[in-house]
């Protein structure tokens, strides 16, 4: 039972890959557009990163925007005022939100519960008002705008993905790759199975002898590389940063993809960010009150499904 | 051997599924294309239909689709029907962003509408111009967006904020005196609109005792009212637009301030009028139009079509900017016999407005230089109670044609680049 259970979940994946690989090709159909395809996959990484501590170290960080949004304005700040360059604005992005991201977590990691997630709102609510009032470097309420992602170079080839909406959709879909498979490498190393040891008991690690604090201050820094690589990919979608990229209310809506699609499973996040960004879209060209119905989507995943999209056709598939 | 609790065919999960995709059929409905016998030209238009916009914004959408309607009875855009989408911007930059990238490349339209937030303008001009569509700012303000910003394919409707400092500034002066004091909105269209009184004020002669910037969406300006009183300027100069500018008006009366100092600035609406109490109706102002103009030909035939759509009531200056911009992509289309961007971008340049469109006594045109469209400011006071009409809540004074608010376009700092 246990290996038909794991060959169904290789499908599952395998599924899910083709569907992530053939996306420009059927979202037209559906009614989508390549986009939207993207943002899923921007969105749906920094909930997976969100997720690698939260439902994988079991700390809640309600200010996981903050790194996004840094990681948004370092990527927008080198393509406008450093180097035409996408790699060195993707690298310099991750840099900016993943450092602050260690030095703050290195602050805060002897919180726990829901000191931890209050801290965590209120750092990011610091980098909020920085960006917002600090006009001449960030453009303040108004956003970061003068910049646009550029062509990828590689040997004599360049890759178009500034008017290519799929070759910037593949170039999206690579990083994602790439960020999804370190952290799933990571959770099954030592390190990450200490992290669900935490997740599960934390006296218990203690008494093992896991420095604790340590560790979740690796998840922690981890995490907000990660989400500040996702907010650095949000800045080339739209070719523009702004402060609500920061803002508390991004951290919840993370936290909320995270939870409706399922904690505990690695793509539940995926899951949750696709359906938050696709109900979005489409109810707010139908109606102006859209947001009362994404709220009552929550409510209804939260009471029916307490775990998560992606946790309830587990539990059927191991039933 | 327990039996399970529900041993019938359909359990609580297959009802849940079932919900789950009775909700799900609900939000395929749209995606189907339906044929059409003549595909129809596509506008969108991006506006902050919630938020404190909301109020502007709706206008700006009854006007559009007003001349949507009127035009569809002409024969539409090359004898092909015209489709308003209209899309939510939530007046936040990120979703106005994405909803301009949504219009563009999921539903294709041919021309792009908005937004009332001067960020949002800016911000989508940069999508339409990267996209190469046509597009016109019908209700952001701040300069730049024909300034220093400016983009081939933007033109915009509404005055830019230079222009409505300049068509007041002088009567301030003249009327109150030389020590100003402001209550700015903090974020571009406060920025530009109070640098330009500054330049007004450097020319005739008067100074600038401080300013507050207030983050949009403020709801309690005591703090910074208190420092203005405490200035004691000759004119308190209040910017904030939508709900921000009620709420300021209204604790301005409640405080007393307007007893002791005059209140006065530059861009008022009718829609911030009607929200206020009538004691709360006070300050010299500029209107960007008015829909009360005895002897302009054609006013009054927009007054009561719009009414008719408007629940009753008179259109105000964001209708007619909704109702221009649509008019202007028509009347151009029609006349180039084109789609094409580039084209019809080039043709707006210097484009004259016929009197049915322009709906007020001065020539109105899109300069060639910034495209900035010539439109004249209604400068006036506010009236606590109409007279002949309860909506009839301003006294115009003087209509002073665009072009002789709007700097010259040397001032603006624009370079218009066309694609090669």
């Amino acid at each position: 039972m246990n290996s038909r259970a794991g060959a169904a979940r290789q499908a599952g994946t395998a599924l899910l890959w083709a569907a992530l690989l053939l996306a420009p090709y059927w979202l037209p159909w559906v009614g989508g557009y390549t986009a939207l395809g993207a943002r899923v996959l921007v969105l749906g990484l920094a909930a997976m990163s969100l997720n690698f501590l939260l439902g994988f170290t079991g700390v809640v960080s309600f200010g996981h925007a903050a790194y996004f949004g840094l990681g948004a304005y370092g990527a927008g700040l080198t393509l406008k005022l450093l180097a035409h360059s996408t790699p060195l604005a993707l690298f310099f992005g991750t840099l900016a939100g993943g450092i602050a991201g260690a030095l703050l977590g290195a602050l805060i990691v002897h919180l726990r519960g829901v000191y931890f997630a209050m801290v965590t709102i209120a750092f990011g609510q610091v980098f909020y008002y920085i960006a917002f009032r600090w006009n001449s470097l960030t453009g303040g309420d108004d956003g970061l705008r003068g910049f646009a992602r550029q062509p990828l170079h590689f040997a004599g080839y360049a890759i178009d993905i500034l008017n290519n909406g799929h070759a910037f959709y593949y170039f999206v879909l690579v990083c994602f790759a790439v960020t999804v498979g370190v952290m799933a490498l990571i959770l099954r190393s030592p390190l990450g199975r200490t992290m669900l040891a935490i997740r599960e008991n934390e006296r218990r690690a203690r008494f093992l002898g896991i420095p604790v604090e340590r560790h979740i201050w690796v998840a922690f820094t981890l995490s907000c590389f990660f989400t500040s690589l996702a907010g650095a990919l949000y800045a080339m979608v739209n070719n523009f940063a702004d402060p609500m990229g920061l803002h508390w209310s991004l951290s919840g809506d993370l936290v909320i993809m995270a939870v409706m699609g399922g904690m505990r499973s690695f793509w539940g996040p995926l899951v949750g960010a696709a359906v938050f960004v696709v109900v979005q879209d489409f109810l707010s060209s139908i109606t102006t009150n859209w947001m009362s119905f994404v709220g009552l989507l929550i409510v209804l995943v939260v009471l029916f499904f307490p775990r998560g999209l992606l946790g309830l056709a587990q539990r059927r598939g191991e039933a | 051997m327990k039996k399970p609790i529900a041993s019938g065919k359909i359990g609580r999960r297959t009802v849940l599924k079932g919900a789950a995709a009775a909700a799900v059929l609900q939000l395929t409905g749209p995606f189907v294309i339906r044929a059409r016998g003549e595909t129809p030209v596509r506008i969108g238009m991006v506006d902050p239909l919630t938020g404190v916009y909301a109020a502007p914004a709706r206008n700006e959408v009854i006007g559009a689709r007003l001349a949507v309607a009127e035009l569809n009875a002409k024969g539409g855009i090359l004898g092909r029907p015209i489709e308003l989408l209209v899309e939510d911007s939530a007046n936040d930059v990120g979703t106005g962003v994405q909803k301009a990238r949504k219009l563009i490349d999921r539903d294709r339209v041919t021309f792009l509408i908005g937004d009332v937030n001067s960020a949002i303008a800016q911000a989508i001009a940069q999508v339409a111009s990267e996209k190469r569509v046509l597009h016109i700012v019908s209700g952001g303000h701040t300069d730049t967006i024909t300034g220093t910003d400016c983009k081939w394919n933007v033109y915009r409707v509404c005055n830019t904020t230079r222009m409505e400092s300049n068509s007041v500034a002088p009567l301030l002066y003249k009327q109150y005196g030389k020590r100003w004091y402001f209550i700015t909105p903090d974020y571009a269209y406060g920025h530009t609109l109070q640098e330009g009184f500054a330049i007004d004020a450097k020319k005739l002669g008067a100074s600038i005792l401080g300013d507050e910037l207030a983050p949009l969406g403020t709801s309690d300006y005591s703090a910074y009212l208190i420092k203005a009183r405490a200035a004691s300027p000759q004119v308190l100069i209040v910017l904030p637009q939508g709900q921000d500018m009620v709420n300021c008006l209204k604790q301005i009366v409640q405080f007393g301030i307007n007893k002791a100092i005059p209140v006065a600035g530059a861009q008022q609406e009718l829609e911030s009028l009607e929200a206020l109490p009538p004691e709360a109706r006070i300050g010299t102002w500029m209107f960007e139009w008015y829909w009360k103009q005895p002897g302009v030909p054609f006013v009054s035939e927009f007054v009561a079509a719009i009414r008719k759509r408007n629940g009753g009531k008179v259109p105000t200056a964001r209708h007619w900017f909704g109702y221009t911009s649509v008019y202007s992509m028509a009347l151009v289309a029609n006349r180039e016999k084109s789609l094409d961007a580039v084209k019809l971008a080039r043709a707006l340049s210097g484009f004259e407005l016929p009197p049915e469109v322009k709906l007020q006594p001065n020539r109105v045109y899109y300069r060639a230089g910034d495209h900035q469209l010539m439109t004249s400011a209604f400068v006036g006071r506010a009236v606590a109670r109409g007279i002949d009409d309860p909506e009839d809540l301003f006294q115009v004074l003087e209509v002073v044609p665009g072009d002789k608010t709007a700097p010259p376009v040397s001032e603006t700092g624009c370079k218009v680049r066309w694609p090669a």
